[in-house]
Parts: C-alpha cells; structure tokens; sequence
C-alpha cells in the first residue's frame, strides 16, 4: 500500500514538472518571439494602434486585390450579365460550384486551373471582360485565378471581390447543377 | 490486442513519434517566423481573434512550435514540449472546424506538407487529428530511446 502511495505522489509530482515545463515552455519561447520581433527590420507591431489596426480589421474581413488586377462592383458585373457582356468564372471548388452559380459562369478552380484552361481557352479568347468571383472577400481564389490568365494571355479581367454570396444575397439570377 | 500494445509503447515507436512531430513543428514554424505579418494575416482570416490579438499571435506562436520542436527533437523537457504541440494541435483543429462551419473560405495557413499554402479543408482538419494522436504517444509512454538521460 504504502509504495502504491508513494508512485501516486511520485506521479503528480511528475505531472507538475511536465505542465510547468509547458508554461516555461510557453512564456519562454513566446518573449523570445517578442525580442526578435522588436528588433527585426520584418516585425510587426505587437498591439497594433490606429491606422495599423484598421488595417488588421480590414484583412479580417477582406483580402486586398494585388495591385494591377481590377475590382468590379456588384452592379456593374450584374449590368455586364444582363448585356451578356463578360464570361463569368467561378474560381469556388466544384461541389460549391454545382450547388449554385451565376448562369453562363464556367467553374476554374485554381488547383484545376492547368486541367481546365485548354478546353476554356477559346471562349476566354472571345470575351471581351472576364469577371472572376469566389465566395467572397475574404477567398483568395478569385484572385489567384485572374493572376494565372494574366500570366497566360493579355485578357480584360475583372475581379468580383463581393463574390458569390453578395450576387446571392442581392437576388440575382442564379443557376445549379455540375459542369456538363 | 497485445501485439497492438506492444508496437504502439515500442521504444522505437516513442522515437519515431516525437522526432517526426518536432521535425513538422521546425519546418513548418520557418516560414512562419521569416514573415510575421503574413503570418498574422493569416491568422485573421480565422476571424477567431479580436484584432488587437492577431499581431500577438502571429509574432508568438511560430516561435512556440520552433522551440517546442526543437526541444523534442533535442530531448530537452520531451514531455512538456510535446504536450505544448499536441495542444498547439488541438487548438489549430477547433480553429479550422469552427472556420470551415462557418464557411469561411480561407488559407490554413500551416505550410504543410510543401511551404506552399493550401486551403483550409476538411482533409486538413483529420491530418491534425492524425497528428495529434502520434504527438499523444511520447506523452503516454514517454521512451529513453535515441535519448541518453531519463525523459
């Protein structure tokens, strides 16, 4: 009895050496991260004020469009479909794809994008806008898809940076089913 | 059942678990460490954290997996480091799943298995279940394996 007290005591013994080494652990390496922060040319602020965080809160919500791609707004990318002026692109993976989409839009995700553009070549050579949506502001799809035509052929494109669910909240046109 | 037993507290399988947790934790914290406000982006697209937070997370938490990786792989405070990463684990699960919930369609953020980064999914979640159970094996048997003092 007695040894099978002692291994207990011995144990919780043990376990407090392992939690304290984990909080050492924690606080130790988390100050280091915080010195090499304060002296890197590359740190960041560690509590960002004013500016900076409003800056934060934006990337919270939206992911900004890399300079030389163009943003299009809701309305005008609605005018664009109504006139039938723009191919659409759907940059969301497939399954969301076939769940709804924008009528006309052709389904290019990014990890596809090698796989699909030669069947879709032709018609993104005839239009005369692309319009590229993911889900919203804050997917990089979109984005990721009109730099890969950028890099493959001298394209109008246009970025939908609302996205799909802004098209679907505002009661557009919408339409399901896969890919034929 | 027994054989079962005997491989999963093998010394060896004590071994192979911690150097490959703390290997993960090295490679994927490099990246990590080298851009800090990429990082923290990043960890805002979760929109888990209040905003004042993220630069804090961002700038911490890679040294956490570097020095808690390098700790296991070194065999320094092996139990502790590898609880830290296991919890580190957990928490990155919770944080997708409650991502992926609500839909978000967002960076993981985990530059695992290539430095390139991939989109937060559900795949990604069961790899971190997968690697949180290997990262439970050092704790539950801890092994002197490969290690020269007592852990």
């Amino acid at each position: 009895m007695k040894s099978n007290h002692f291994s207990q005591s011995d144990a919780a013994a043990e376990l407090a050496r392992v939690l304290l080494g984990a909080l050492a652990l924690l606080i130790g390496s988390a100050a280091i991260g915080i010195a090499v922060n304060h002296f890197s040319p590359r740190g960041i602020p560690v509590f960002p004020v004013g500016q900076e965080l409003a800056a934060v809160q934006a990337s919270t919500v939206s992911i900004p469009l890399p300079p030389g791609l163009k943003p299009v707004e809701l309305a005008d990318a609605k005018k664009a479909f109504d006139d039938a002026a723009a191919l659409f692109l759907d940059a969301r993976p497939s399954d969301e794809y076939a769940e709804a989409h924008v009528p006309g839009a052709v389904n290019l995700p990014p990890s596809r994008f090698e796989e699909r553009f030669p069947d879709l070549a032709d018609r993104v050579e005839k239009a005369p806008v692309i319009i590229v949506y993911c889900s919203g502001a804050e997917c990089s799809d979109s984005i990721e898809v009109a730099e890969r035509l950028e890099e493959t052929g001298n394209y109008t494109i246009q970025v939908l940076e609302a996205g799909w669910r802004a098209w679907a909240e505002a009661g557009y046109p919408t339409t399901t089913g896969a890919e034929p | 059942m027994s054989r079962v037993r005997a491989f999963a507290t093998h010394p060896g399988t004590g071994a192979f678990c911690r150097l490959l947790i703390g290997a993960i934790f090295i490679y994927t914290a490099t990246p990590k460490l080298l851009r800090p406000d990429e990082f923290a982006r990043l960890v805002a697209g979760y929109r888990l954290l209040h905003p004042d937070l993220v630069n804090l997370v961002g700038i911490t938490l890679p040294w956490i997996e570097l020095v808690a990786g390098a700790f296991l792989v070194l065999g320094i405070l092996p139990r502790s480091s590898v609880l830290v990463l296991a919890g580190l684990l957990a928490v990155f699960i919770i944080a997708g799943f409650f991502a992926l919930v609500r839909g978000l369609d967002i960076s993981c953020g985990c530059f695992f298995p290539f430095m390139a980064d991939h989109k937060l999914g559900w795949d990604l979640l069961v790899r971190d279940a997968i690697l949180l159970l290997i990262s439970l094996q050092p704790i539950a048997w801890p092994s002197t394996f490969l290690l020269r003092k007592r852990l």
